[in-house]
């Protein structure tokens, strides 16, 4: 495998360079803008060590020699906090990676600068919008302004063992009442009625995973006008009774901790698991093992498809003081070959419809046994639905996380676990 | 006499005064950049959210005056008041359990035990370590099918979801940081212990006491003070705790194990600078208060 990633980076690299190479100035990223955009642009990244962007920004300062690139590199928690009260203080980086999650509160309080002036709506010498789904146009948009342009995106499809569950002659399942039947079928116990020990899929508590049965069975957070919380009408008591009934029916483990996670797997005590393109690249790396033995299908899904959408947003914060070659870095990075690396150095899935059909990307994977599980996520982004815009959403996310927890730990019924959550929320949106 | 007694004073008043001015001339210069890094890292940071408890300053645009809208809204956030809960019952749990082990480990020590020294370090060690590495350490040992669990099994009685069920969440927190700090508490004991005189315990046993009165009556008395410091010190720190909380649970489950500093610390992190502070200042209050009491207590006894 690693031989094999390697090559890879290496070949797209190569072409990397033979296109800029073979590219005219005005096709490059930036077209007329690079004659105009010189000095530096500091850069914020909250990406970590598997960071994309430093290999990309390293071939763009060598095209782009007038320009400096200033590269800081944060912690997610660290960037969370210091971000908005260096924005505030005037202090602010030319362009910053964000959490999409942060993207409400950031904009709200009018942190985040409006896109459109600086790239009057192009994108590489193409319009930007045809270059994004539709459900990433939107989460771009905050109250009419272009705030951020996707980098990665993130949403969920189910990964499961394909090598147990063709043993054990199961179906993949496509709708949930398969999927309760799958997961039971699947999940080894060491007597009946415990919990299973093997095998089982990993039901985490948390608004991220609860809002893909809420989507799918056709219910929203919030009303459309983002005034009431509507999460405790029927389709969102469904979702959460469906979630119970995964633990109690079907082959479920109520699996709080996202970071044992992976402890999980290797242990083989998950089988199954719902999550974002991003665990890919965790897979790969935490449980090498296991190549060959993976695959990655559609979420089985209720009344119609949907997930959450999230990701990482490429910035230019107000108060930017280079805003005109930080546009030019933002447009390098979101060129495909260079989104390329959001997968070969970071596992994680690249945002631009362009970079969905790299060969690379589509190419058959054989840590999941030869499948192309990006085709899946791509899917599963055409119908996925950003959380909701407003800039109480961490009050509203964590009623809705303890409302989600308190059923599946059998504490109180949904309907009254989410009258609960909504009541917060509304208190929240000052209602 | 009274020539003789005055004279050194009229001699001593005037070059004690010449010293002091010309010790400021040299000092001042000397304290000046301790005091200034204390003023601005210090003391301006405290005045500031104490004006910022008063608004919604939430850090990105300029705060507006609420007057005691923070304050009154904590009083009627139910999660402030089970953070409050919470904090106590750990205060509680920590401070019962905490000191008496350090007492009884210290008298075991203190009882000539070959390898004092020793068993001194090894009682100690977990105190040297960061709450991050207790922390994670201990979730380890209490996960579904982690080390505490599994010896629970041997003896045929099946271990709860310790961390993950909110009924023992906190329970287990505050055991594991009474294991991260005892030793702190048995260094400081057995100190004591031995700043006792021995004629104190030869008098008692003249006079006929046993092991227990003496203990009553010549070790309790002369290891007040030093109850009184691990108390003032142990109260302050339990009402701050946040470390073991963010790395073993997160808050939870439920809240569960959402204390003061923890809830405020979330507070900051949405950005709700003003509440934040608010509760920042309920908390420094509290402190104030039972820190007074505790010492006016101890003066009373002693």
């Amino acid at each position: 495998m690693k031989t094999s990633g390697k090559a890879l980076s290496i070949g797209l690299l190569t072409s990397a360079l033979f296109l800029a190479g073979c590219s005219s100035p005005s096709d490059s990223g930036g077209g007329e803008a690079s004659s105009s955009a010189s000095g530096t642009v500091t850069v914020w990244d909250y990406y970590g060590e598997a960071t994309p962007l430093k290999a990309s920004i390293e071939e763009f300062s060598e095209a782009h020699p007038e320009i400096t690139v200033d590269y800081q590199a944060f912690d997610y928690e660290s960037l969370h906090s210091k971000f908005p009260v260096a924005v505030a203080a005037g202090e602010a980086p030319d362009l910053a990676t964000v959490d999409m999650t942060w993207i409400p509160s950031l904009a709200a309080n009018g942190l985040l600068g409006d896109l459109a002036d600086v790239s009057q709506g192009m994108l590489n010498g193409e319009p930007l919008e045809d270059q994004y789904s539709d459900g990433a146009n939107e989460a771009m948009h905050y109250d009419g302004q272009l705030v951020t342009a996707l980098y990665d995106f993130d949403a969920y499809a189910l990964y499961y063992r394909k090598d147990v569950l063709d043993a054990k002659g199961i179906d993949v399942p496509a709708t949930w009442d398969e999927f309760i039947d799958a997961t039971a079928a699947m999940a080894e116990r060491p007597s009946d009625g415990a919990a299973p020990t093997k095998y089982g899929f990993a039901v985490q508590p948390d608004t991220f995973h609860y809002s893909q049965y809420l989507f799918q069975n056709g219910g929203s957070i919030l009303d459309s006008d983002l005034q009431e919380a509507v999460v405790n009408e029927d389709a969102g008591v469904e979702a959460l009774d469906y979630m119970q009934s995964l633990l109690t029916e079907g082959g479920g483990i109520y699996w709080p901790d996202a970071s044992t996670q992976i402890a999980g797997i290797k242990s083989e005590q998950i089988g199954m698991f719902i999550n974002g393109p991003y665990m890919m690249g965790v897979l790969k790396a935490g449980v090498p093992e296991q190549s060959g033995d993976w695959a990655v299908a559609p979420a089985p899904i209720g009344e119609q498809e949907g997930s959450y959408l999230g990701g990482t947003g490429l910035v230019i914060p107000t108060g930017a003081k280079n805003s005109t070659a930080a546009w030019e870095l933002a447009q390098w990075l979101l060129q495909p070959d260079q989104q390329a690396y959001v997968y070969t150095a970071a596992g994680a899935a690249p945002a631009t419809n362009a970079a969905l059909e790299l060969p690379a990307l589509s190419a058959s994977d054989p840590y999941f046994g030869g499948q192309a599980p990006f085709s899946v996520f791509k899917d599963a982004m055409a119908t996925a639905t950003h959380f909701p815009y407003v800039a109480t959403w961490g009050d509203i996310d964590s009623a809705i996380a303890d409302g989600v927890t308190s059923v599946l730990l059998g504490k109180e019924s949904a309907q009254s676990a989410l009258d609960s959550a909504a009541q917060t929320a509304n208190a929240a949106l000052g209602g | 006499m009274a020539r003789i007694s005055s004279a050194p004073r009229e001699v001593r008043r005037p070059s004690r005064t010449a010293g002091r001015s010309g010790q400021g001339k040299v000092a001042l210069p000397l304290v000046a950049p301790a005091m200034i890094l204390t003023a601005v890292f210090f003391f301006v940071p405290m005045i500031l959210s104490l004006v910022w408890s008063f608004t919604t300053y939430n850090g990105m645009i300029p705060a507006t005056w609420n007057g005691v809208t923070n304050y009154t809204d904590l009083a009627s956030d139910s999660v402030f008041r089970t953070a409050i809960w919470n904090t106590a019952v750990y205060a509680v749990v920590t401070l019962a359990i905490g000191p008496a082990l350090g007492l009884g480990t210290a008298l075991l020590l203190n009882r000539g035990v070959r390898a004092q020294g020793v068993f001194r370090s090894i009682f100690f060690l977990p105190v040297t370590l960061s709450l991050v590495v207790v922390g994670t350490m201990w979730k380890v040992l209490l996960a579904d099918d982690g080390f505490i669990n599994q010896c629970l099994a041997l003896v045929g009685v099946q271990g709860p979801s310790w961390l993950n069920d909110p009924s023992t969440s906190l329970l287990a927190v505050s055991l594991a940081s009474v294991w991260a700090g005892f030793g702190f508490e048995t260094v400081i004991f057995l100190a004591a212990l031995q700043g006792v005189p021995r004629d104190l315990y030869e008098a008692a046993a003249l006079d006929g006491a046993g092991r227990y009165r003496s203990f009553r009556a010549v070790t309790m008395p002369a290891l007040r003070p030093t109850l009184v410091f691990v108390y003032v010190v142990g109260i302050i720190g339990s009402l701050q705790v946040y470390d073991q909380m963010y790395v073993m649970t997160r808050g939870g489950p439920l809240k569960s194990t959402t204390t003061i500093v923890y809830y405020l610390m979330e507070r900051f992190q949405r950005f709700d600078l003003g509440t934040a502070s608010a509760a920042a200042y309920v908390l420094v209050v509290v402190l104030a208060l039972l820190s007074a009491v505790q010492l006016k207590l101890a003066r009373r006894n002693s």
